[in-house]
């Protein structure tokens, strides 16, 4: 070995530099169907917001450069879309990070098999289909017959039944709510064993120092919840962004477009106004928010 | 003096207890109430589930809704068999291809490696409706709109890069010097891979595979979109189309179709929930 170093040591980092190949063949496989399914489309994609193209039109696919990103400046839809993503993601990830790290908090002492009872139990909505808890949420949603309704009644919160999918103010706030039940369980997992990786003479050491309650949790346990925090939020940011199934199956995006989202604006746009060169650019100006997300997500990764 | 402390104290972690459990009971019913009226709703026959005040159980239970499945006009059997059929499949084909790429993002040394790697990680993150036109585009000239292989194709958007990302953390957990024995054998990379790194990630591989198969289970937009035949249709896309006929009011047998839609999904989760952080937090060590 190490006469083979010194026989080398002219040009060393030339050569080893040399020896290390561009790519692996054991990578091809799944980058070649990639480029086709993922590459391809995303390039596709790029094209289509340049061009007028209408799926059933009679007219073939026409050039017209950034007049699809002009059209989305003026187009109010597009705002209110953007605005209705903004507040379901951040909204539905905030108060989910929040009730999970409650639920983690709560149980961390539950030990033996009541304790692990108790943890499947409250994973139990993570299980759950995205559209069977939409249709579920539907029905308790009901303003005749609806479940929520019912309780409300009788506790007497409400006096008269609620159309709460029907109106404009309220179906957001709904579909969020829906959307909370589905995703707390994911942060409650992965902030509970965020908690029992803390070293036990951390926790030893603060309670010495008196510790307690509050302080312990906000002053000793939070720091080191953070990055799983931190990595959770970005990664349900990403996937709230993306949520079509819940949303589509509650409400398709209405009343209006009081839940429309940047998913379903796109979807519409495409099938149903058959409008694909828009709907692209749509999905172009999209791309760049989300590799913002995407950037800060492997960003916060190697600070970890 | 510090007798009345300590009592104080412990009637304030008295009351703590207290509050804690109720807490825990709030959430269990909040996390549950909901699964439950599903299944409460799924033995009401249909005139009870549709009753202005909600009866809180079945008064008169009954497995109506889940005959009606299938016997019925709908073919609730086939909708079945093809997501069965489409989520297996994409999740064996999405191990199989992944398999090498996550062996070699884990050992290998070249120099697009970090690259590939960072590639797949935001392949994971891309909206699925940007694909969408262009997929659909790329199936009609390939002839695969309509077929279980154009949903696979679809499926396995989301489902390779995830695998590659999460098996590459099984390969990164097996001691090398397991390798260089085989090495020192004169295996080669193929063989090793093969006959020494995967019988030692079998688990990995299974739970990977759950995991794509839970994704693609969870999937609407693209059956949506790809298949237009109802006989070829997914439960989830199934339970959006023929909501609006069938099942226009009969909660009863929706909620029935909806228990059978999570049962299979259910059972896997609660099958892989140990390595569930792994899982989602799979390429949180990325660039190591």
């Amino acid at each position: 070995m190490r006469v083979a170093l010194a026989g080398n040591s002219r040009r060393p980092a030339a050569r080893t530099a040399e020896r290390i190949p561009w790519f692996d063949t054991m990578v091809l496989p799944s980058a070649g169907v990639l480029a086709i399914v993922v590459g391809y489309p995303v390039v596709y994609t790029l094209v289509l917001s340049a061009e007028d193209y209408n799926l059933i039109g009679t007219t073939p696919p026409r050039f017209v450069g950034g007049d699809n990103f002009a059209k989305l400046v003026h187009d109010p839809t597009f705002w209110q879309a953007l605005g209705n993503t903004l507040v379901y993601t951040f909204g539905s990830v905030a108060i989910a990070a929040l009730l999970g790290l409650a639920l983690a908090l709560l149980t961390e002492r539950a030990s033996g098999r009541a304790g692990r009872i108790v943890r499947a139990l409250l994973l139990t909505p993570w299980a759950v289909p995205f559209v069977v808890v939409a249709f579920l949420f539907r029905y308790m949603y009901l303003q005749n017959g609806g479940a929520i309704n019912a309780l409300l009644l009788a506790a007497g919160v409400i006096d008269t039944p609620i159309s709460w999918l029907n109106v404009a103010s309220l179906a957001l706030p709904a579909v969020m709510v829906t959307n909370v039940w589905a995703m707390t369980p994911f942060f409650f997992l992965l902030l509970a064993a965020a908690l029992a990786g803390i070293p036990n003479e951390v926790i030893e050491s603060a309670r010495v120092d008196r510790a307690r309650g509050w302080s312990l949790v906000v002053g000793i346990k939070l720091p080191f919840l953070r990055n799983a925090l931190l990595v959770g939020c970005l990664l349900m940011i990403i996937a709230n962004f993306n949520d079509f199934a819940k949303i589509w199956a509650m409400t398709q995006g209405g009343p209006g477009y009081a839940t429309t989202t940047l998913v379903v604006y796109v979807y519409r746009q495409a099938f149903e106004s058959f409008a694909i060169g828009y709907a692209s650019a749509i999905g172009v100006v999209w791309l760049a928010l989300l590799l913002v997300f995407a950037f800060a997500y492997l960003r916060a990764l190697r600070v970890r | 003096m510090m007798d009345a402390a300590a009592d104080r104290r412990g009637g304030t972690r008295r009351t703590a207890r207290v509050v804690q459990y109720v807490a825990i009971a709030l959430a269990l019913v909040w996390s549950l109430a909901p699964v439950y009226w599903m299944l409460a709703t799924s033995f009401k026959t249909e005139l009870e589930a549709a009753r202005l005040a909600p009866t809180p159980w079945p008064l008169r239970p009954t497995l109506d809704n889940y005959r009606g499945l299938f016997g019925g006009s709908l073919p609730f059997l086939a909708f079945f068999v093809n997501t069965v059929v489409t989520c297996l499949a994409t999740a064996i084909v999405a191990v199989i291809i992944a398999t090498p790429a996550a062996y070699a993002l884990s050992r290998a040394r070249f120099r697009l490696r970090a690259a590939t790697g960072y590639a797949m990680l935001v392949f994971r993150m891309l909206p699925l409706v940007v694909l969408l036109a262009p997929l659909y585009l790329l199936l009609l000239n390939a002839r695969l709109l309509d077929t279980h292989t154009g949903l696979v194709v679809g499926f396995a958007t989301f489902g390779l890069p995830f695998a590659v990302w999460m098996l590459k953390s099984f390969v990164d957990a097996v001691p090398i010097e397991v390798e260089e024995a085989a090495r020192v054998d004169g295996y080669r990379r193929w063989q090793i891979l093969f006959r020494v790194v995967v019988p030692l990630i079998l688990p990995g591989l299974l739970t990977t595979g759950t995991f794509v198969f839970m994704e693609a289970w969870n999937n609407l937009i693209y059956p949506l979109t790809f298949v237009t035949t109802l006989e070829k249709q997914t439960l989830p896309a199934a339970l959006v189309l023929t909501f609006t006929g069938q099942f226009k009011t009969d909660w009863g047998g929706m909620m029935a179709a909806a228990t059978l839609t999570t049962l299979p999904l259910m059972i896997a989760f609660f099958a892989v929930q140990r390595s569930m952080v792994r899982g989602l937090t799979s390429g949180a060590v990325a660039g190591a």
